[in-house]
């Protein structure tokens, strides 16, 4: 099992698999990986970007059964025909269309566990359960463009692109978007 | 992901975002946070399991619509694996976890 290959998950060295499984597989992997993401994370926030004031509020101006709903995720999704990430570090952002399938889809991150999210794209891309809700009339509609990023160790480069997505998502009158971490 | 709901927000859409890193998700000052006590990569919960899925995509859309005010961070209760999942019966109902967790917040 732990030996598995899947070719839509870009590799990453045998070192860090190791890692990144026993952060999944064992209970003091996931807490040294917790309190990891939490340090670092911090440091890299107040250091790189500083403390926001203001919160920025834009309330949900629809019903859900009438709202577009977009998703954005930073699991280093992309289209397996797109260019993929800069595995160390990277904030530019893929497009994924609602016509993405499974299939066609590839993970390249190296700083999560990807097995599970490669055998169900949903944990860090809910685009199929969004799909069904919009069939049963849940969700008004699943926007036709979704954006994924990679894994990035500066939090001030993300700035940019992501103002330029949500001059997208406006554009595409998106009215709710759901944000996955990995 | 807090960064860029912000940075989304203030283009004018309505964002939610999932947080797996309580600390960060409070840091961060996004406009509405979900948090979850669960590994990385598994923000909607193991594979395979479609009502847990769905039982954070109705937390997630009953705070997107009902947050009452900016940067509120909400914790949710569910253990790893360790929560029976039920079928959401009424999606125009708010999720009991999102309200009764907003309770203890305010």
């Amino acid at each position: 099992m732990n030996k598995e290959k899947d070719s839509r998950v870009t590799s990453s060295n045998p070192f860090r698999e190791w890692a990144l499984r026993t952060s999944n597989d064992k209970a003091w992997g996931e807490r040294l990986a917790r309190w990891m993401g939490k340090v670092g994370g911090a440091l890299q926030l107040r250091w790189k970007v500083g403390v926001p004031k203001e919160i920025p509020w834009a309330p949900l101006q629809q019903p859900l059964a009438k709202a577009t709903v977009a998703l954005v995720t930073t699991g280093g999704l992309h289209c397996c025909s797109d260019q993929p990430f800069v595995l160390k570090s990277d904030a530019s952002f893929r497009a994924i269309p609602r016509t993405a399938t499974a299939a066609s889809l590839c993970i390249t991150h190296e700083h999560y566990d990807r097995r599970d999210a490669a055998r169900d794209l949903n944990l860090i891309f809910p685009l199929p359960r969004l799909l069904e809700l919009e069939a049963e009339g849940i969700v008004g509609h699943v926007a036709e463009t979704h954006y994924s990023f990679g894994f990035t160790d500066n939090p001030h480069d993300l700035l940019s692109p992501a103002h330029e997505i949500g001059i997208l998502l406006a554009q595409a009158n998106v009215d709710l978007v759901l944000l996955v971490p990995a | 992901v807090g960064l860029l709901a912000r940075e989304i927000e203030a283009c004018g859409v309505t964002t939610i975002a999932l947080a797996l890193v309580r600390e960060l998700a409070i840091a961060v000052k996004a406009p509405r946070m979900l948090f979850l006590h669960w590994p990385f990569g598994h923000a909607l919960g193991e594979p395979g399991n479609r009502l847990q899925q769905l039982t954070v995509l109705h937390d997630a859309f009953s705070m997107a619509q009902a947050a009452p005010r900016p940067g509120l961070v909400v914790d949710l209760p569910y253990q790893w694996r360790r929560h029976q999942y039920m079928p959401i019966d009424d999606w125009q109902v708010l999720s009991s976890a999102f309200a009764e967790a907003q309770a203890r917040k305010e």
